[in-house]
């Protein structure tokens, strides 16, 4: 395999030819790009550096991923940054999950033999990418790009001023389609695998498990209790804000779909699996559905009208006491896109804690271990049993 | 401006292929998650660099930064949570079935009946 990657890459090198070649004017450089382009050097340095620290390693990856989405926005791109920062949220609480069963560790295996020759081989890819990069970056596209004509076309055809949402609720809403549905596949694969696990000989270990370290005496606590009940409307509004603005101005379905996430994530955090689950109305594998169903089913109003699948439309309308507002179909597509996300991202959230959580345990009904407000006497041996998230 | 980009793209290229080339399975979850922020950098990237140019449509504004690798990049960095979350479900499964996270055993060695821990999984 090696070998045929070698070989085309010669290959192209000796036959290929280059583009036009015409040199683009380079952007000036700004101290602010610099702070961030050091601070994004200097964690992915200490990242491989540190890397058998494994709790170490997920907060460097926070600080790249803030950084990465820093540049989005410092490039032009908000949409990207809202996603981006608000998957990076979604994937350290999942990569904690994980490293609750995981060794905290990585044991030093590899002699200096194999790390030199690992550290050769990531250099020249690291040096293959720079120059890759480095050579698109600093010339101009060599035939005439497509974009001109989403730019063009996003307010007349797709009814929207926000060219990203458009591009991926109108002019490849079939791709974001398609997306949706891998997302839920991949929850529902995820979903399946936990079952498998504790369903197997798994689970005894499981329940068996001793822990590492002391635990927390107070492992839902007021201050976090009552913060994220106060934060969880003021979040949930932020959700369908950013919804309800995407068609126009940054914002949608995906990155709706993952703020609504994290401020339920929150609630999970604060109070624990087995208090969040019993006040769980809807199963996430519902939600999932509903998402690709309502995509689906907006799709197929375009058959109605005559028109191929997923073709949209949108008009003006007026409410008497409210200025003209915009309704489009795209609309119905990206709530399917919003409700596919939530649905994904709390599944896959939600099956890696039910591994953590014994059934046989004694839970507390009560949102919080102390609560002064409840009359009961509070033992106070209660606090020291070790209680699971 | 464009050479921090490629050098940052480098630089991340580099600390993931490092970390996918380790032998448990943590490090190569990481390293997965740090080339695909290089991938979708490098893909955001090919529609080259604009500052205060958003492809939002304004009254007055004269140019736009291009928006379709933006659109690309945005489900791709979606799709990467759950190529994530599967990943790191398997190698949860590997580690609490065969209390053993190691990427590839070398061989197995003769009398030992656990079966060889599965290959990584990501493409």
């Amino acid at each position: 395999m090696v070998l045929t990657v070698v070989a085309v890459g010669a290959h192209a090198w000796f036959s290929g030819t280059t583009g036009t070649e015409t040199r683009r004017p380079l952007l000036p450089v700004t101290p602010i790009a610099v702070a961030a382009w050091a601070m994004l050097i200097a964690a992915t340095g200490f990242l491989v550096a540190a890397h058998r620290n494994r709790l170490a390693v997920l907060m460097l990856m926070g600080i790249i991923g803030l950084m990465v989405s820093v540049g989005f926005n410092h490039f032009s791109a908000p949409d990207l940054a809202l996603t981006q920062i608000s998957v990076e949220v979604v994937t350290i609480i999942l990569l904690l999950l994980a490293l609750n069963f995981l060794p905290n560790t990585t044991p030093n295996e590899s002699g200096a033999l194999r790390r030199t020759r690992d550290a050769i081989i990531a250099g020249a890819g690291g040096i293959a990418a720079t120059a890759l990069t480095w050579t698109i970056l600093s010339t101009e596209f060599p035939i005439a790009p497509i974009s001109d004509y989403h730019l063009a076309n996003s307010y007349k055809g797709g009814g929207g001023d926000n060219v990203v949402n458009v591009i991926l609720v109108d002019f490849r809403g079939f791709d974001t389609f398609g997306e949706i549905i891998v997302l839920g596949i991949a929850a529902l694969v995820i979903y399946a695998l936990t079952e498998a696990l504790l369903s197997s000989t798994v689970r005894r270990r499981l329940l068996n498990r001793g822990y590492e370290e002391t635990q927390a005496g107070d492992a839902h606590p007021l201050m976090m209790v009552v913060l994220t009940r106060v934060m969880m409307p003021v979040i949930l509004m932020v959700g369908v804000y950013i919804f309800l603005r995407g068609h126009n101005s940054p914002g949608g379905g995906f990155v709706a779909g993952l703020v609504v996430a994290i401020a339920v994530v929150t609630q999970y955090m604060a109070s624990g699996f087995a208090w969040a689950a019993r006040r769980q109305r809807y199963p996430y594998h519902g939600i999932i559905g509903a998402g690709v169903f309502v995509a689906g089913l907006t799709g197929i109003g375009a058959w109605l009208a005559g028109q191929p699948f997923l073709t949209s439309a949108f008009g003006y309308f007026r409410i008497p006491p409210m200025e003209e507002f915009e309704l489009a179909t795209a609309m119905g597509f990206d709530l399917g896109v919003f409700l596919a996300v939530v649905g994904a991202v709390m599944l896959s959230l939600e099956s890696f804690s039910r591994l953590g959580y014994r059934a046989g345990t004694e839970t507390s009904d009560h949102a919080m271990d102390i609560d002064p407000s409840r009359d009961e006497e509070l033992t106070p041996a209660a606090g020291e049993q070790g209680k699971v998230i | 401006m464009e050479l921090l980009i490629a050098s940052a793209v480098g630089v991340l290229s580099a600390a993931g292929i490092y970390m996918v080339l380790r032998l448990r399975t943590f490090p190569v979850i990481i390293g997965t998650s740090l080339l695909s922020y290089a991938v979708n950098v490098f893909l955001f990237a090919s529609g080259r660099l604009a500052m205060n140019a958003p492809p939002v449509l304004r009254d007055g504004a004269v140019r736009y930064t291009d928006p379709l690798p933006q659109a690309l990049v945005l489900t791709a960095i979606v799709i990467s949570f759950g190529m994530t979350a599967v990943v790191v479900i398997m190698a949860l499964g590997s580690w609490l079935s065969s209390d053993d996270d190691l990427v590839d055993r070398p061989a197995v060695s003769e009398g030992d009946a656990r079966a060889p821990s599965m290959p990584e999984g990501d493409a």
